[in-house]
């Protein structure tokens, strides 16, 4: 009944994206097969980097992408993640990443990023990272700036360290931002293509996390890294970012729709033994379900305009982005609590479900962050 | 080293992750032995945990003593925490409205759980004080009539203030909130209006007056000595706060696209008179004019712009230029919205909206096609709201419509407006006495019929306000 639903629902949606239900197909056999033989290995620490690329292949990195600077479909692109995330949250995570380094790209309007250098990103052949959590809750007023941009000549020089960036390798880059030390021009930052691979950029490694070790997860040290006109996303930054914020929150509802999916599933998965007594738990697999349902039509009236930038449209897509993070770490703790001790099992998907969810709730924008910044947006401006 | 050895051992905590580096300890594993001093730690040193480098860092001292504000006023005996199970009352603003409503609950239902939700601090005041306040000589801090945390414990109300309602999700009966989602039995939408802003005028520039919190500020940016304010909007507000804040000694420009003041409310001789009465005060009126925008200038100030291409000078502008209901909570819950009126559609006897369990009143309801940003209907709706959730018929009578009473406090010249009917544009006016005594004049129908007298007059001094039958909601 759920499958029906996931793939019919595109199709309703946005007629026109004709490849959609094939997509979909492409990416559940991929999260069913290799994903899911993967799926230990990934939360203990090894990097699926076949499985990332051959997800590239069958197009889950490319639905969101449309002709010049114009938004592809969001859903199909949502829906490919919730696919992932269902089997495994660590790969969900990290089409995520994919998937919004190549939003990056794609509105940077800098030829060098676009054209050859985007097909190769959103078909996965290269693959990218995102560090944009520390600039995001730097616009909140969490944190403040890791890295610094110092104007040389030709271009800028980079010093500075942002910890936990995820999705990264020897050849693979990730989009960052720096704040810009001119003393001559006015206050900006500059949001630029970081390559692993360049001079002066050291990956650090970091202490382990209960969950998801195996998606590359470094501390990305700049040492006097020169970047080019040809990696620069934009400069400044500042108008960019307003307008690919809501795009970038969107997109991550999907690995939190599909771990609640996941646990949902695993619910159904022993009710035919438990359910005379799961019958006495709170949040069900059918009231989950239903709400997750109604979630997800949500989050697919978003989409249809995923760059807006209208105050209300934020509002919702930030809400919308801290429910699948309250459903995920329900149907998760609920997920755990229908299996008992069987989920309970170091080998259960259950109990690694559970560790997903926490990832979920407290990732860029964590829950707490989401709703500080509703806070701010739903308060009228005032003269100082 | 010798030398600081002495000196206390401190603490830096990492900004980014909250690792404390604690000079005692030292960091043993990289290479820093138990007594490194954090200004020797080598510059290539990184955070253990997050790998940040040492300008991350800050001083720390244990145990801030910050003291916590408590966010909730939760009465400590009542068992109101959050869960499904305890699904109670939920009422979505802590105005006079949302009180109202809990006060009328409690008293019929010693027991049903009540949860307060408002975006404000949720302190009890009286809104129509916010535009007489120097008239009548009252501080800010004598403004708030109730704490917020007192009213709570003793209408015994869980209260989650400065939370702003996000959305109505009507299938789980769940209001989403920045504080967390929370589930309703009833639902009672008392959020009230906000200032309706015209798009040429920017927000961050031009202040609305329709709370205490914005009001407490303005008053603090005008406390220096006496300023040039614009009040754009000469109705019911912008005249009362324009003779406010004359008396308390600034210069007003008070703006309007008619050439009278009170024009939507009353006829133009009483606009007259109370030009009159204001000729002592420093208020210059300037009718007829569409403004088009407010800038900030270079020399510092600002200028209220207008179409004929003249530029007035101000400190401060506020705008005064109505209200109007935001349709964000009752869009999620697709409840019927008037959008002539501009409120939540609500049943005249018992507050109801369109979706069952849940209600409107005070300035966000809209009721027989029209809302009411008056004071007077809010208790009557409140208590039907109460009776109909308790389940108690309400008698017809409580809640039949009195006839409109609307006081203008311009302390110059204060002005009632007695209606028989609810206000419309029908009949004409006609003058009874205008002497130096005041102003006394009669609404008729076409038939004869008084729709409505208004007296005028600074000799009678203003009724109370706790007393008036329906004291507008002066903003």
């Amino acid at each position: 009944m759920i499958m029906a639903e996931l793939q019919d629902a595109p199709l309703a949606a946005a007629p026109a994206a004709a490849p959609t239900p094939s997509l979909l197909d492409r990416v559940r056999a991929i999260a069913q097969g290799p994903l899911r033989a993967a799926a230990d290995a990934t939360d203990r620490g090894t990097y699926p980097r076949e499985v990332l690329q051959s997800l590239g292949a069958a197009g889950a990195y490319a639905a969101h992408i449309g002709p010049g600077a114009e938004p592809g479909d969001y859903m199909a692109a949502i829906r490919a993640m919730t696919e992932v995330s269902r089997v495994c949250g660590a790969s969900g995570f990290m089409v995520w990443c994919q998937q919004v380094c190549g939003l990056y790209m794609q509105q940077s309007g800098n030829p060098a990023l676009t054209g050859e250098r985007l097909l190769a990103h959103s078909s996965g052949a290269r693959l990218g990272a995102t560090g944009m959590s520390n600039p995001m809750k730097a616009y909140a007023g969490i944190e403040t700036l890791l890295l610094r941009a110092t104007p040389v000549p030709g271009g800028y020089r980079i010093n500075g360290t942002l910890p936990w960036v995820s999705n990264l390798g020897p050849d693979h880059y990730a989009g960052v931002l720096a704040h810009v030390d001119d003393p001559q021009g006015a206050a900006r930052e500059l949001m630029f293509l970081l390559a692993c691979d360049a001079p002066g950029v050291e990956l650090r490694d970091c202490p382990s996390f209960s969950a998801m070790e195996g998606t590359n997860t470094w501390a990305i040290r700049c040492t006097d890294v020169f970047i080019a006109a040809d990696a620069v996303l934009a400069d400044p930054a500042q108008p960019y970012i307003a307008r690919i914020r809501g795009a970038f929150v969107l997109l991550q509802t999907g690995f939190g729709l599909g771990v609640a999916q996941g646990a949902i599933d695993s619910m159904w998965r022993v009710e035919p033994q438990l359910g005379h007594v799961n019958g006495f738990l709170d949040d069900r697999p059918d009231d989950l379900q239903d709400e997750l349902d109604a979630l997800t039509a949500r989050i697919e009236g978003l989409c249809a305009t995923p760059l807006n930038t209208d105050r209300e449209h934020l509002i919702n897509v930030l809400d919308v982005r801290a429910h699948a993070s309250e459903l995920a770490l329900r149907a998760a703790q609920s997920a755990l609590l229908h299996a008992g001790a069987r989920g309970y099992l170091l080998s259960s998907d259950v109990q690694r479900r559970v560790r997903e969810s926490h990832f979920v709730a407290i990732v860029t924008p964590a829950i707490k962050h989401l709703r500080k910044e509703i806070a701010r947006l739903s308060a009228p401006e005032m003269p100082a | 080293m010798t030398a600081s050895a002495a000196a206390p051992w401190l603490q830096f905590i990492c900004e980014v992750c909250g690792l404390i580096y604690d000079e005692a300890q030292g960091d043993p594993d990289c290479g820093l032995p138990a007594g490194t001093r954090f200004a020797d730690i080598p510059d290539d040193w990184a955070c253990p945990i997050c790998g940040v480098g040492k300008a991350e860092f800050t001083p720390y001292t244990p145990a801030d003593a910050v003291a916590v504000q408590p966010r909730r006023a939760r009465p400590a005996a009542a068992p109101l925490r959050g869960g499904r199970a305890e699904a109670g009352v939920l009422i979505v603003g802590a105005g006079r409205a949302g009180w109202q409503v809990a006060q009328a609950l409690r008293e019929r239902d010693a027991a049903v759980p009540i949860t307060v939700v408002c975006a404000c601090a949720g302190d009890v005041y009286d809104k129509p004080q916010l535009s007489v306040a120097v008239a009548r000589g009252t501080a800010i801090e004598g403004l708030v009539r109730e704490s917020a945390s007192t009213a709570a414990r003793r209408l015994n109300v869980r209260l989650l203030h400065t939370t702003a309602a996000v959305r109505l999700d009507t299938a789980t009966r769940t209001l989403r909130t920045t504080r967390g989602p929370l589930r309703w039995r009833h639902l009672v939408l008392a959020h009230g209006a906000e200032p309706a802003l015209p798009a040429v005028l920017p927000p961050a520039l031009v202040w609305r007056i329709n709370d205490l919190a914005t009001y407490t500020r303005l008053r603090a940016a005008l406390a220096s000595g006496p300023q040039r304010i614009a009040i754009i909007g000469a109705g019911m507000v912008g005249c009362e706060l324009a003779n406010d804040l004359a008396l308390a000694g600034h210069s007003l420009t008070l703006l309007d696209a008619q050439t009278r003041p009170l024009s939507a409310q009353l006829p133009a001789a009483a606009g007259a008179r109370l030009l009159q009465a204001w000729a002592d005060l420093p208020i210059r009126f300037i009718g007829g004019v569409e403004v088009t925008g407010v800038t900030r200038q270079p020399e510092g100030g600002l200028a209220v712009l207008t179409v004929c291409g003249a530029e007035h000078a101000a400190d401060h502008v506020i705008a005064a230029t109505g209200l109007r209901t935001p349709g964000r909570l009752a869009r999620s819950a697709g409840l019927a919205f008037d959008s002539g009126a501009g409120g939540i559609n609500a049943d005249a006897a018992t507050g109801a909206t369109s979706h069952p369990g849940i209600y409107a009143l005070g300035d966000c309801a809209a009721v027989d096609g029209r809302v009411s940003r008056y004071i007077e209907p809010i208790a009557r709706q409140a208590r039907a709201i109460a009776d109909a959730i308790v389940g108690i018929a309400t008698a017809p009578a409580a809640v039949a419509a009195l006839p409109p009473l609307l006081r203008v406090k311009t302390s110059s010249l204060p002005m009632t407006l007695t209606a028989t009917r609810p206000p419309t544009d029908e009949g004409h006016w006609v003058t009874d006495s205008d002497d130096a005594q005041g102003l006394r004049m009669r609404r008729l129908a076409a038939d004869g019929t008084l729709l409505a007298t208004l007296v005028a007059s600074a000799a009678t001094p203003a009724a109370p306000l706790a007393t008036g039958r329906a004291t507008p909601t002066a903003r």
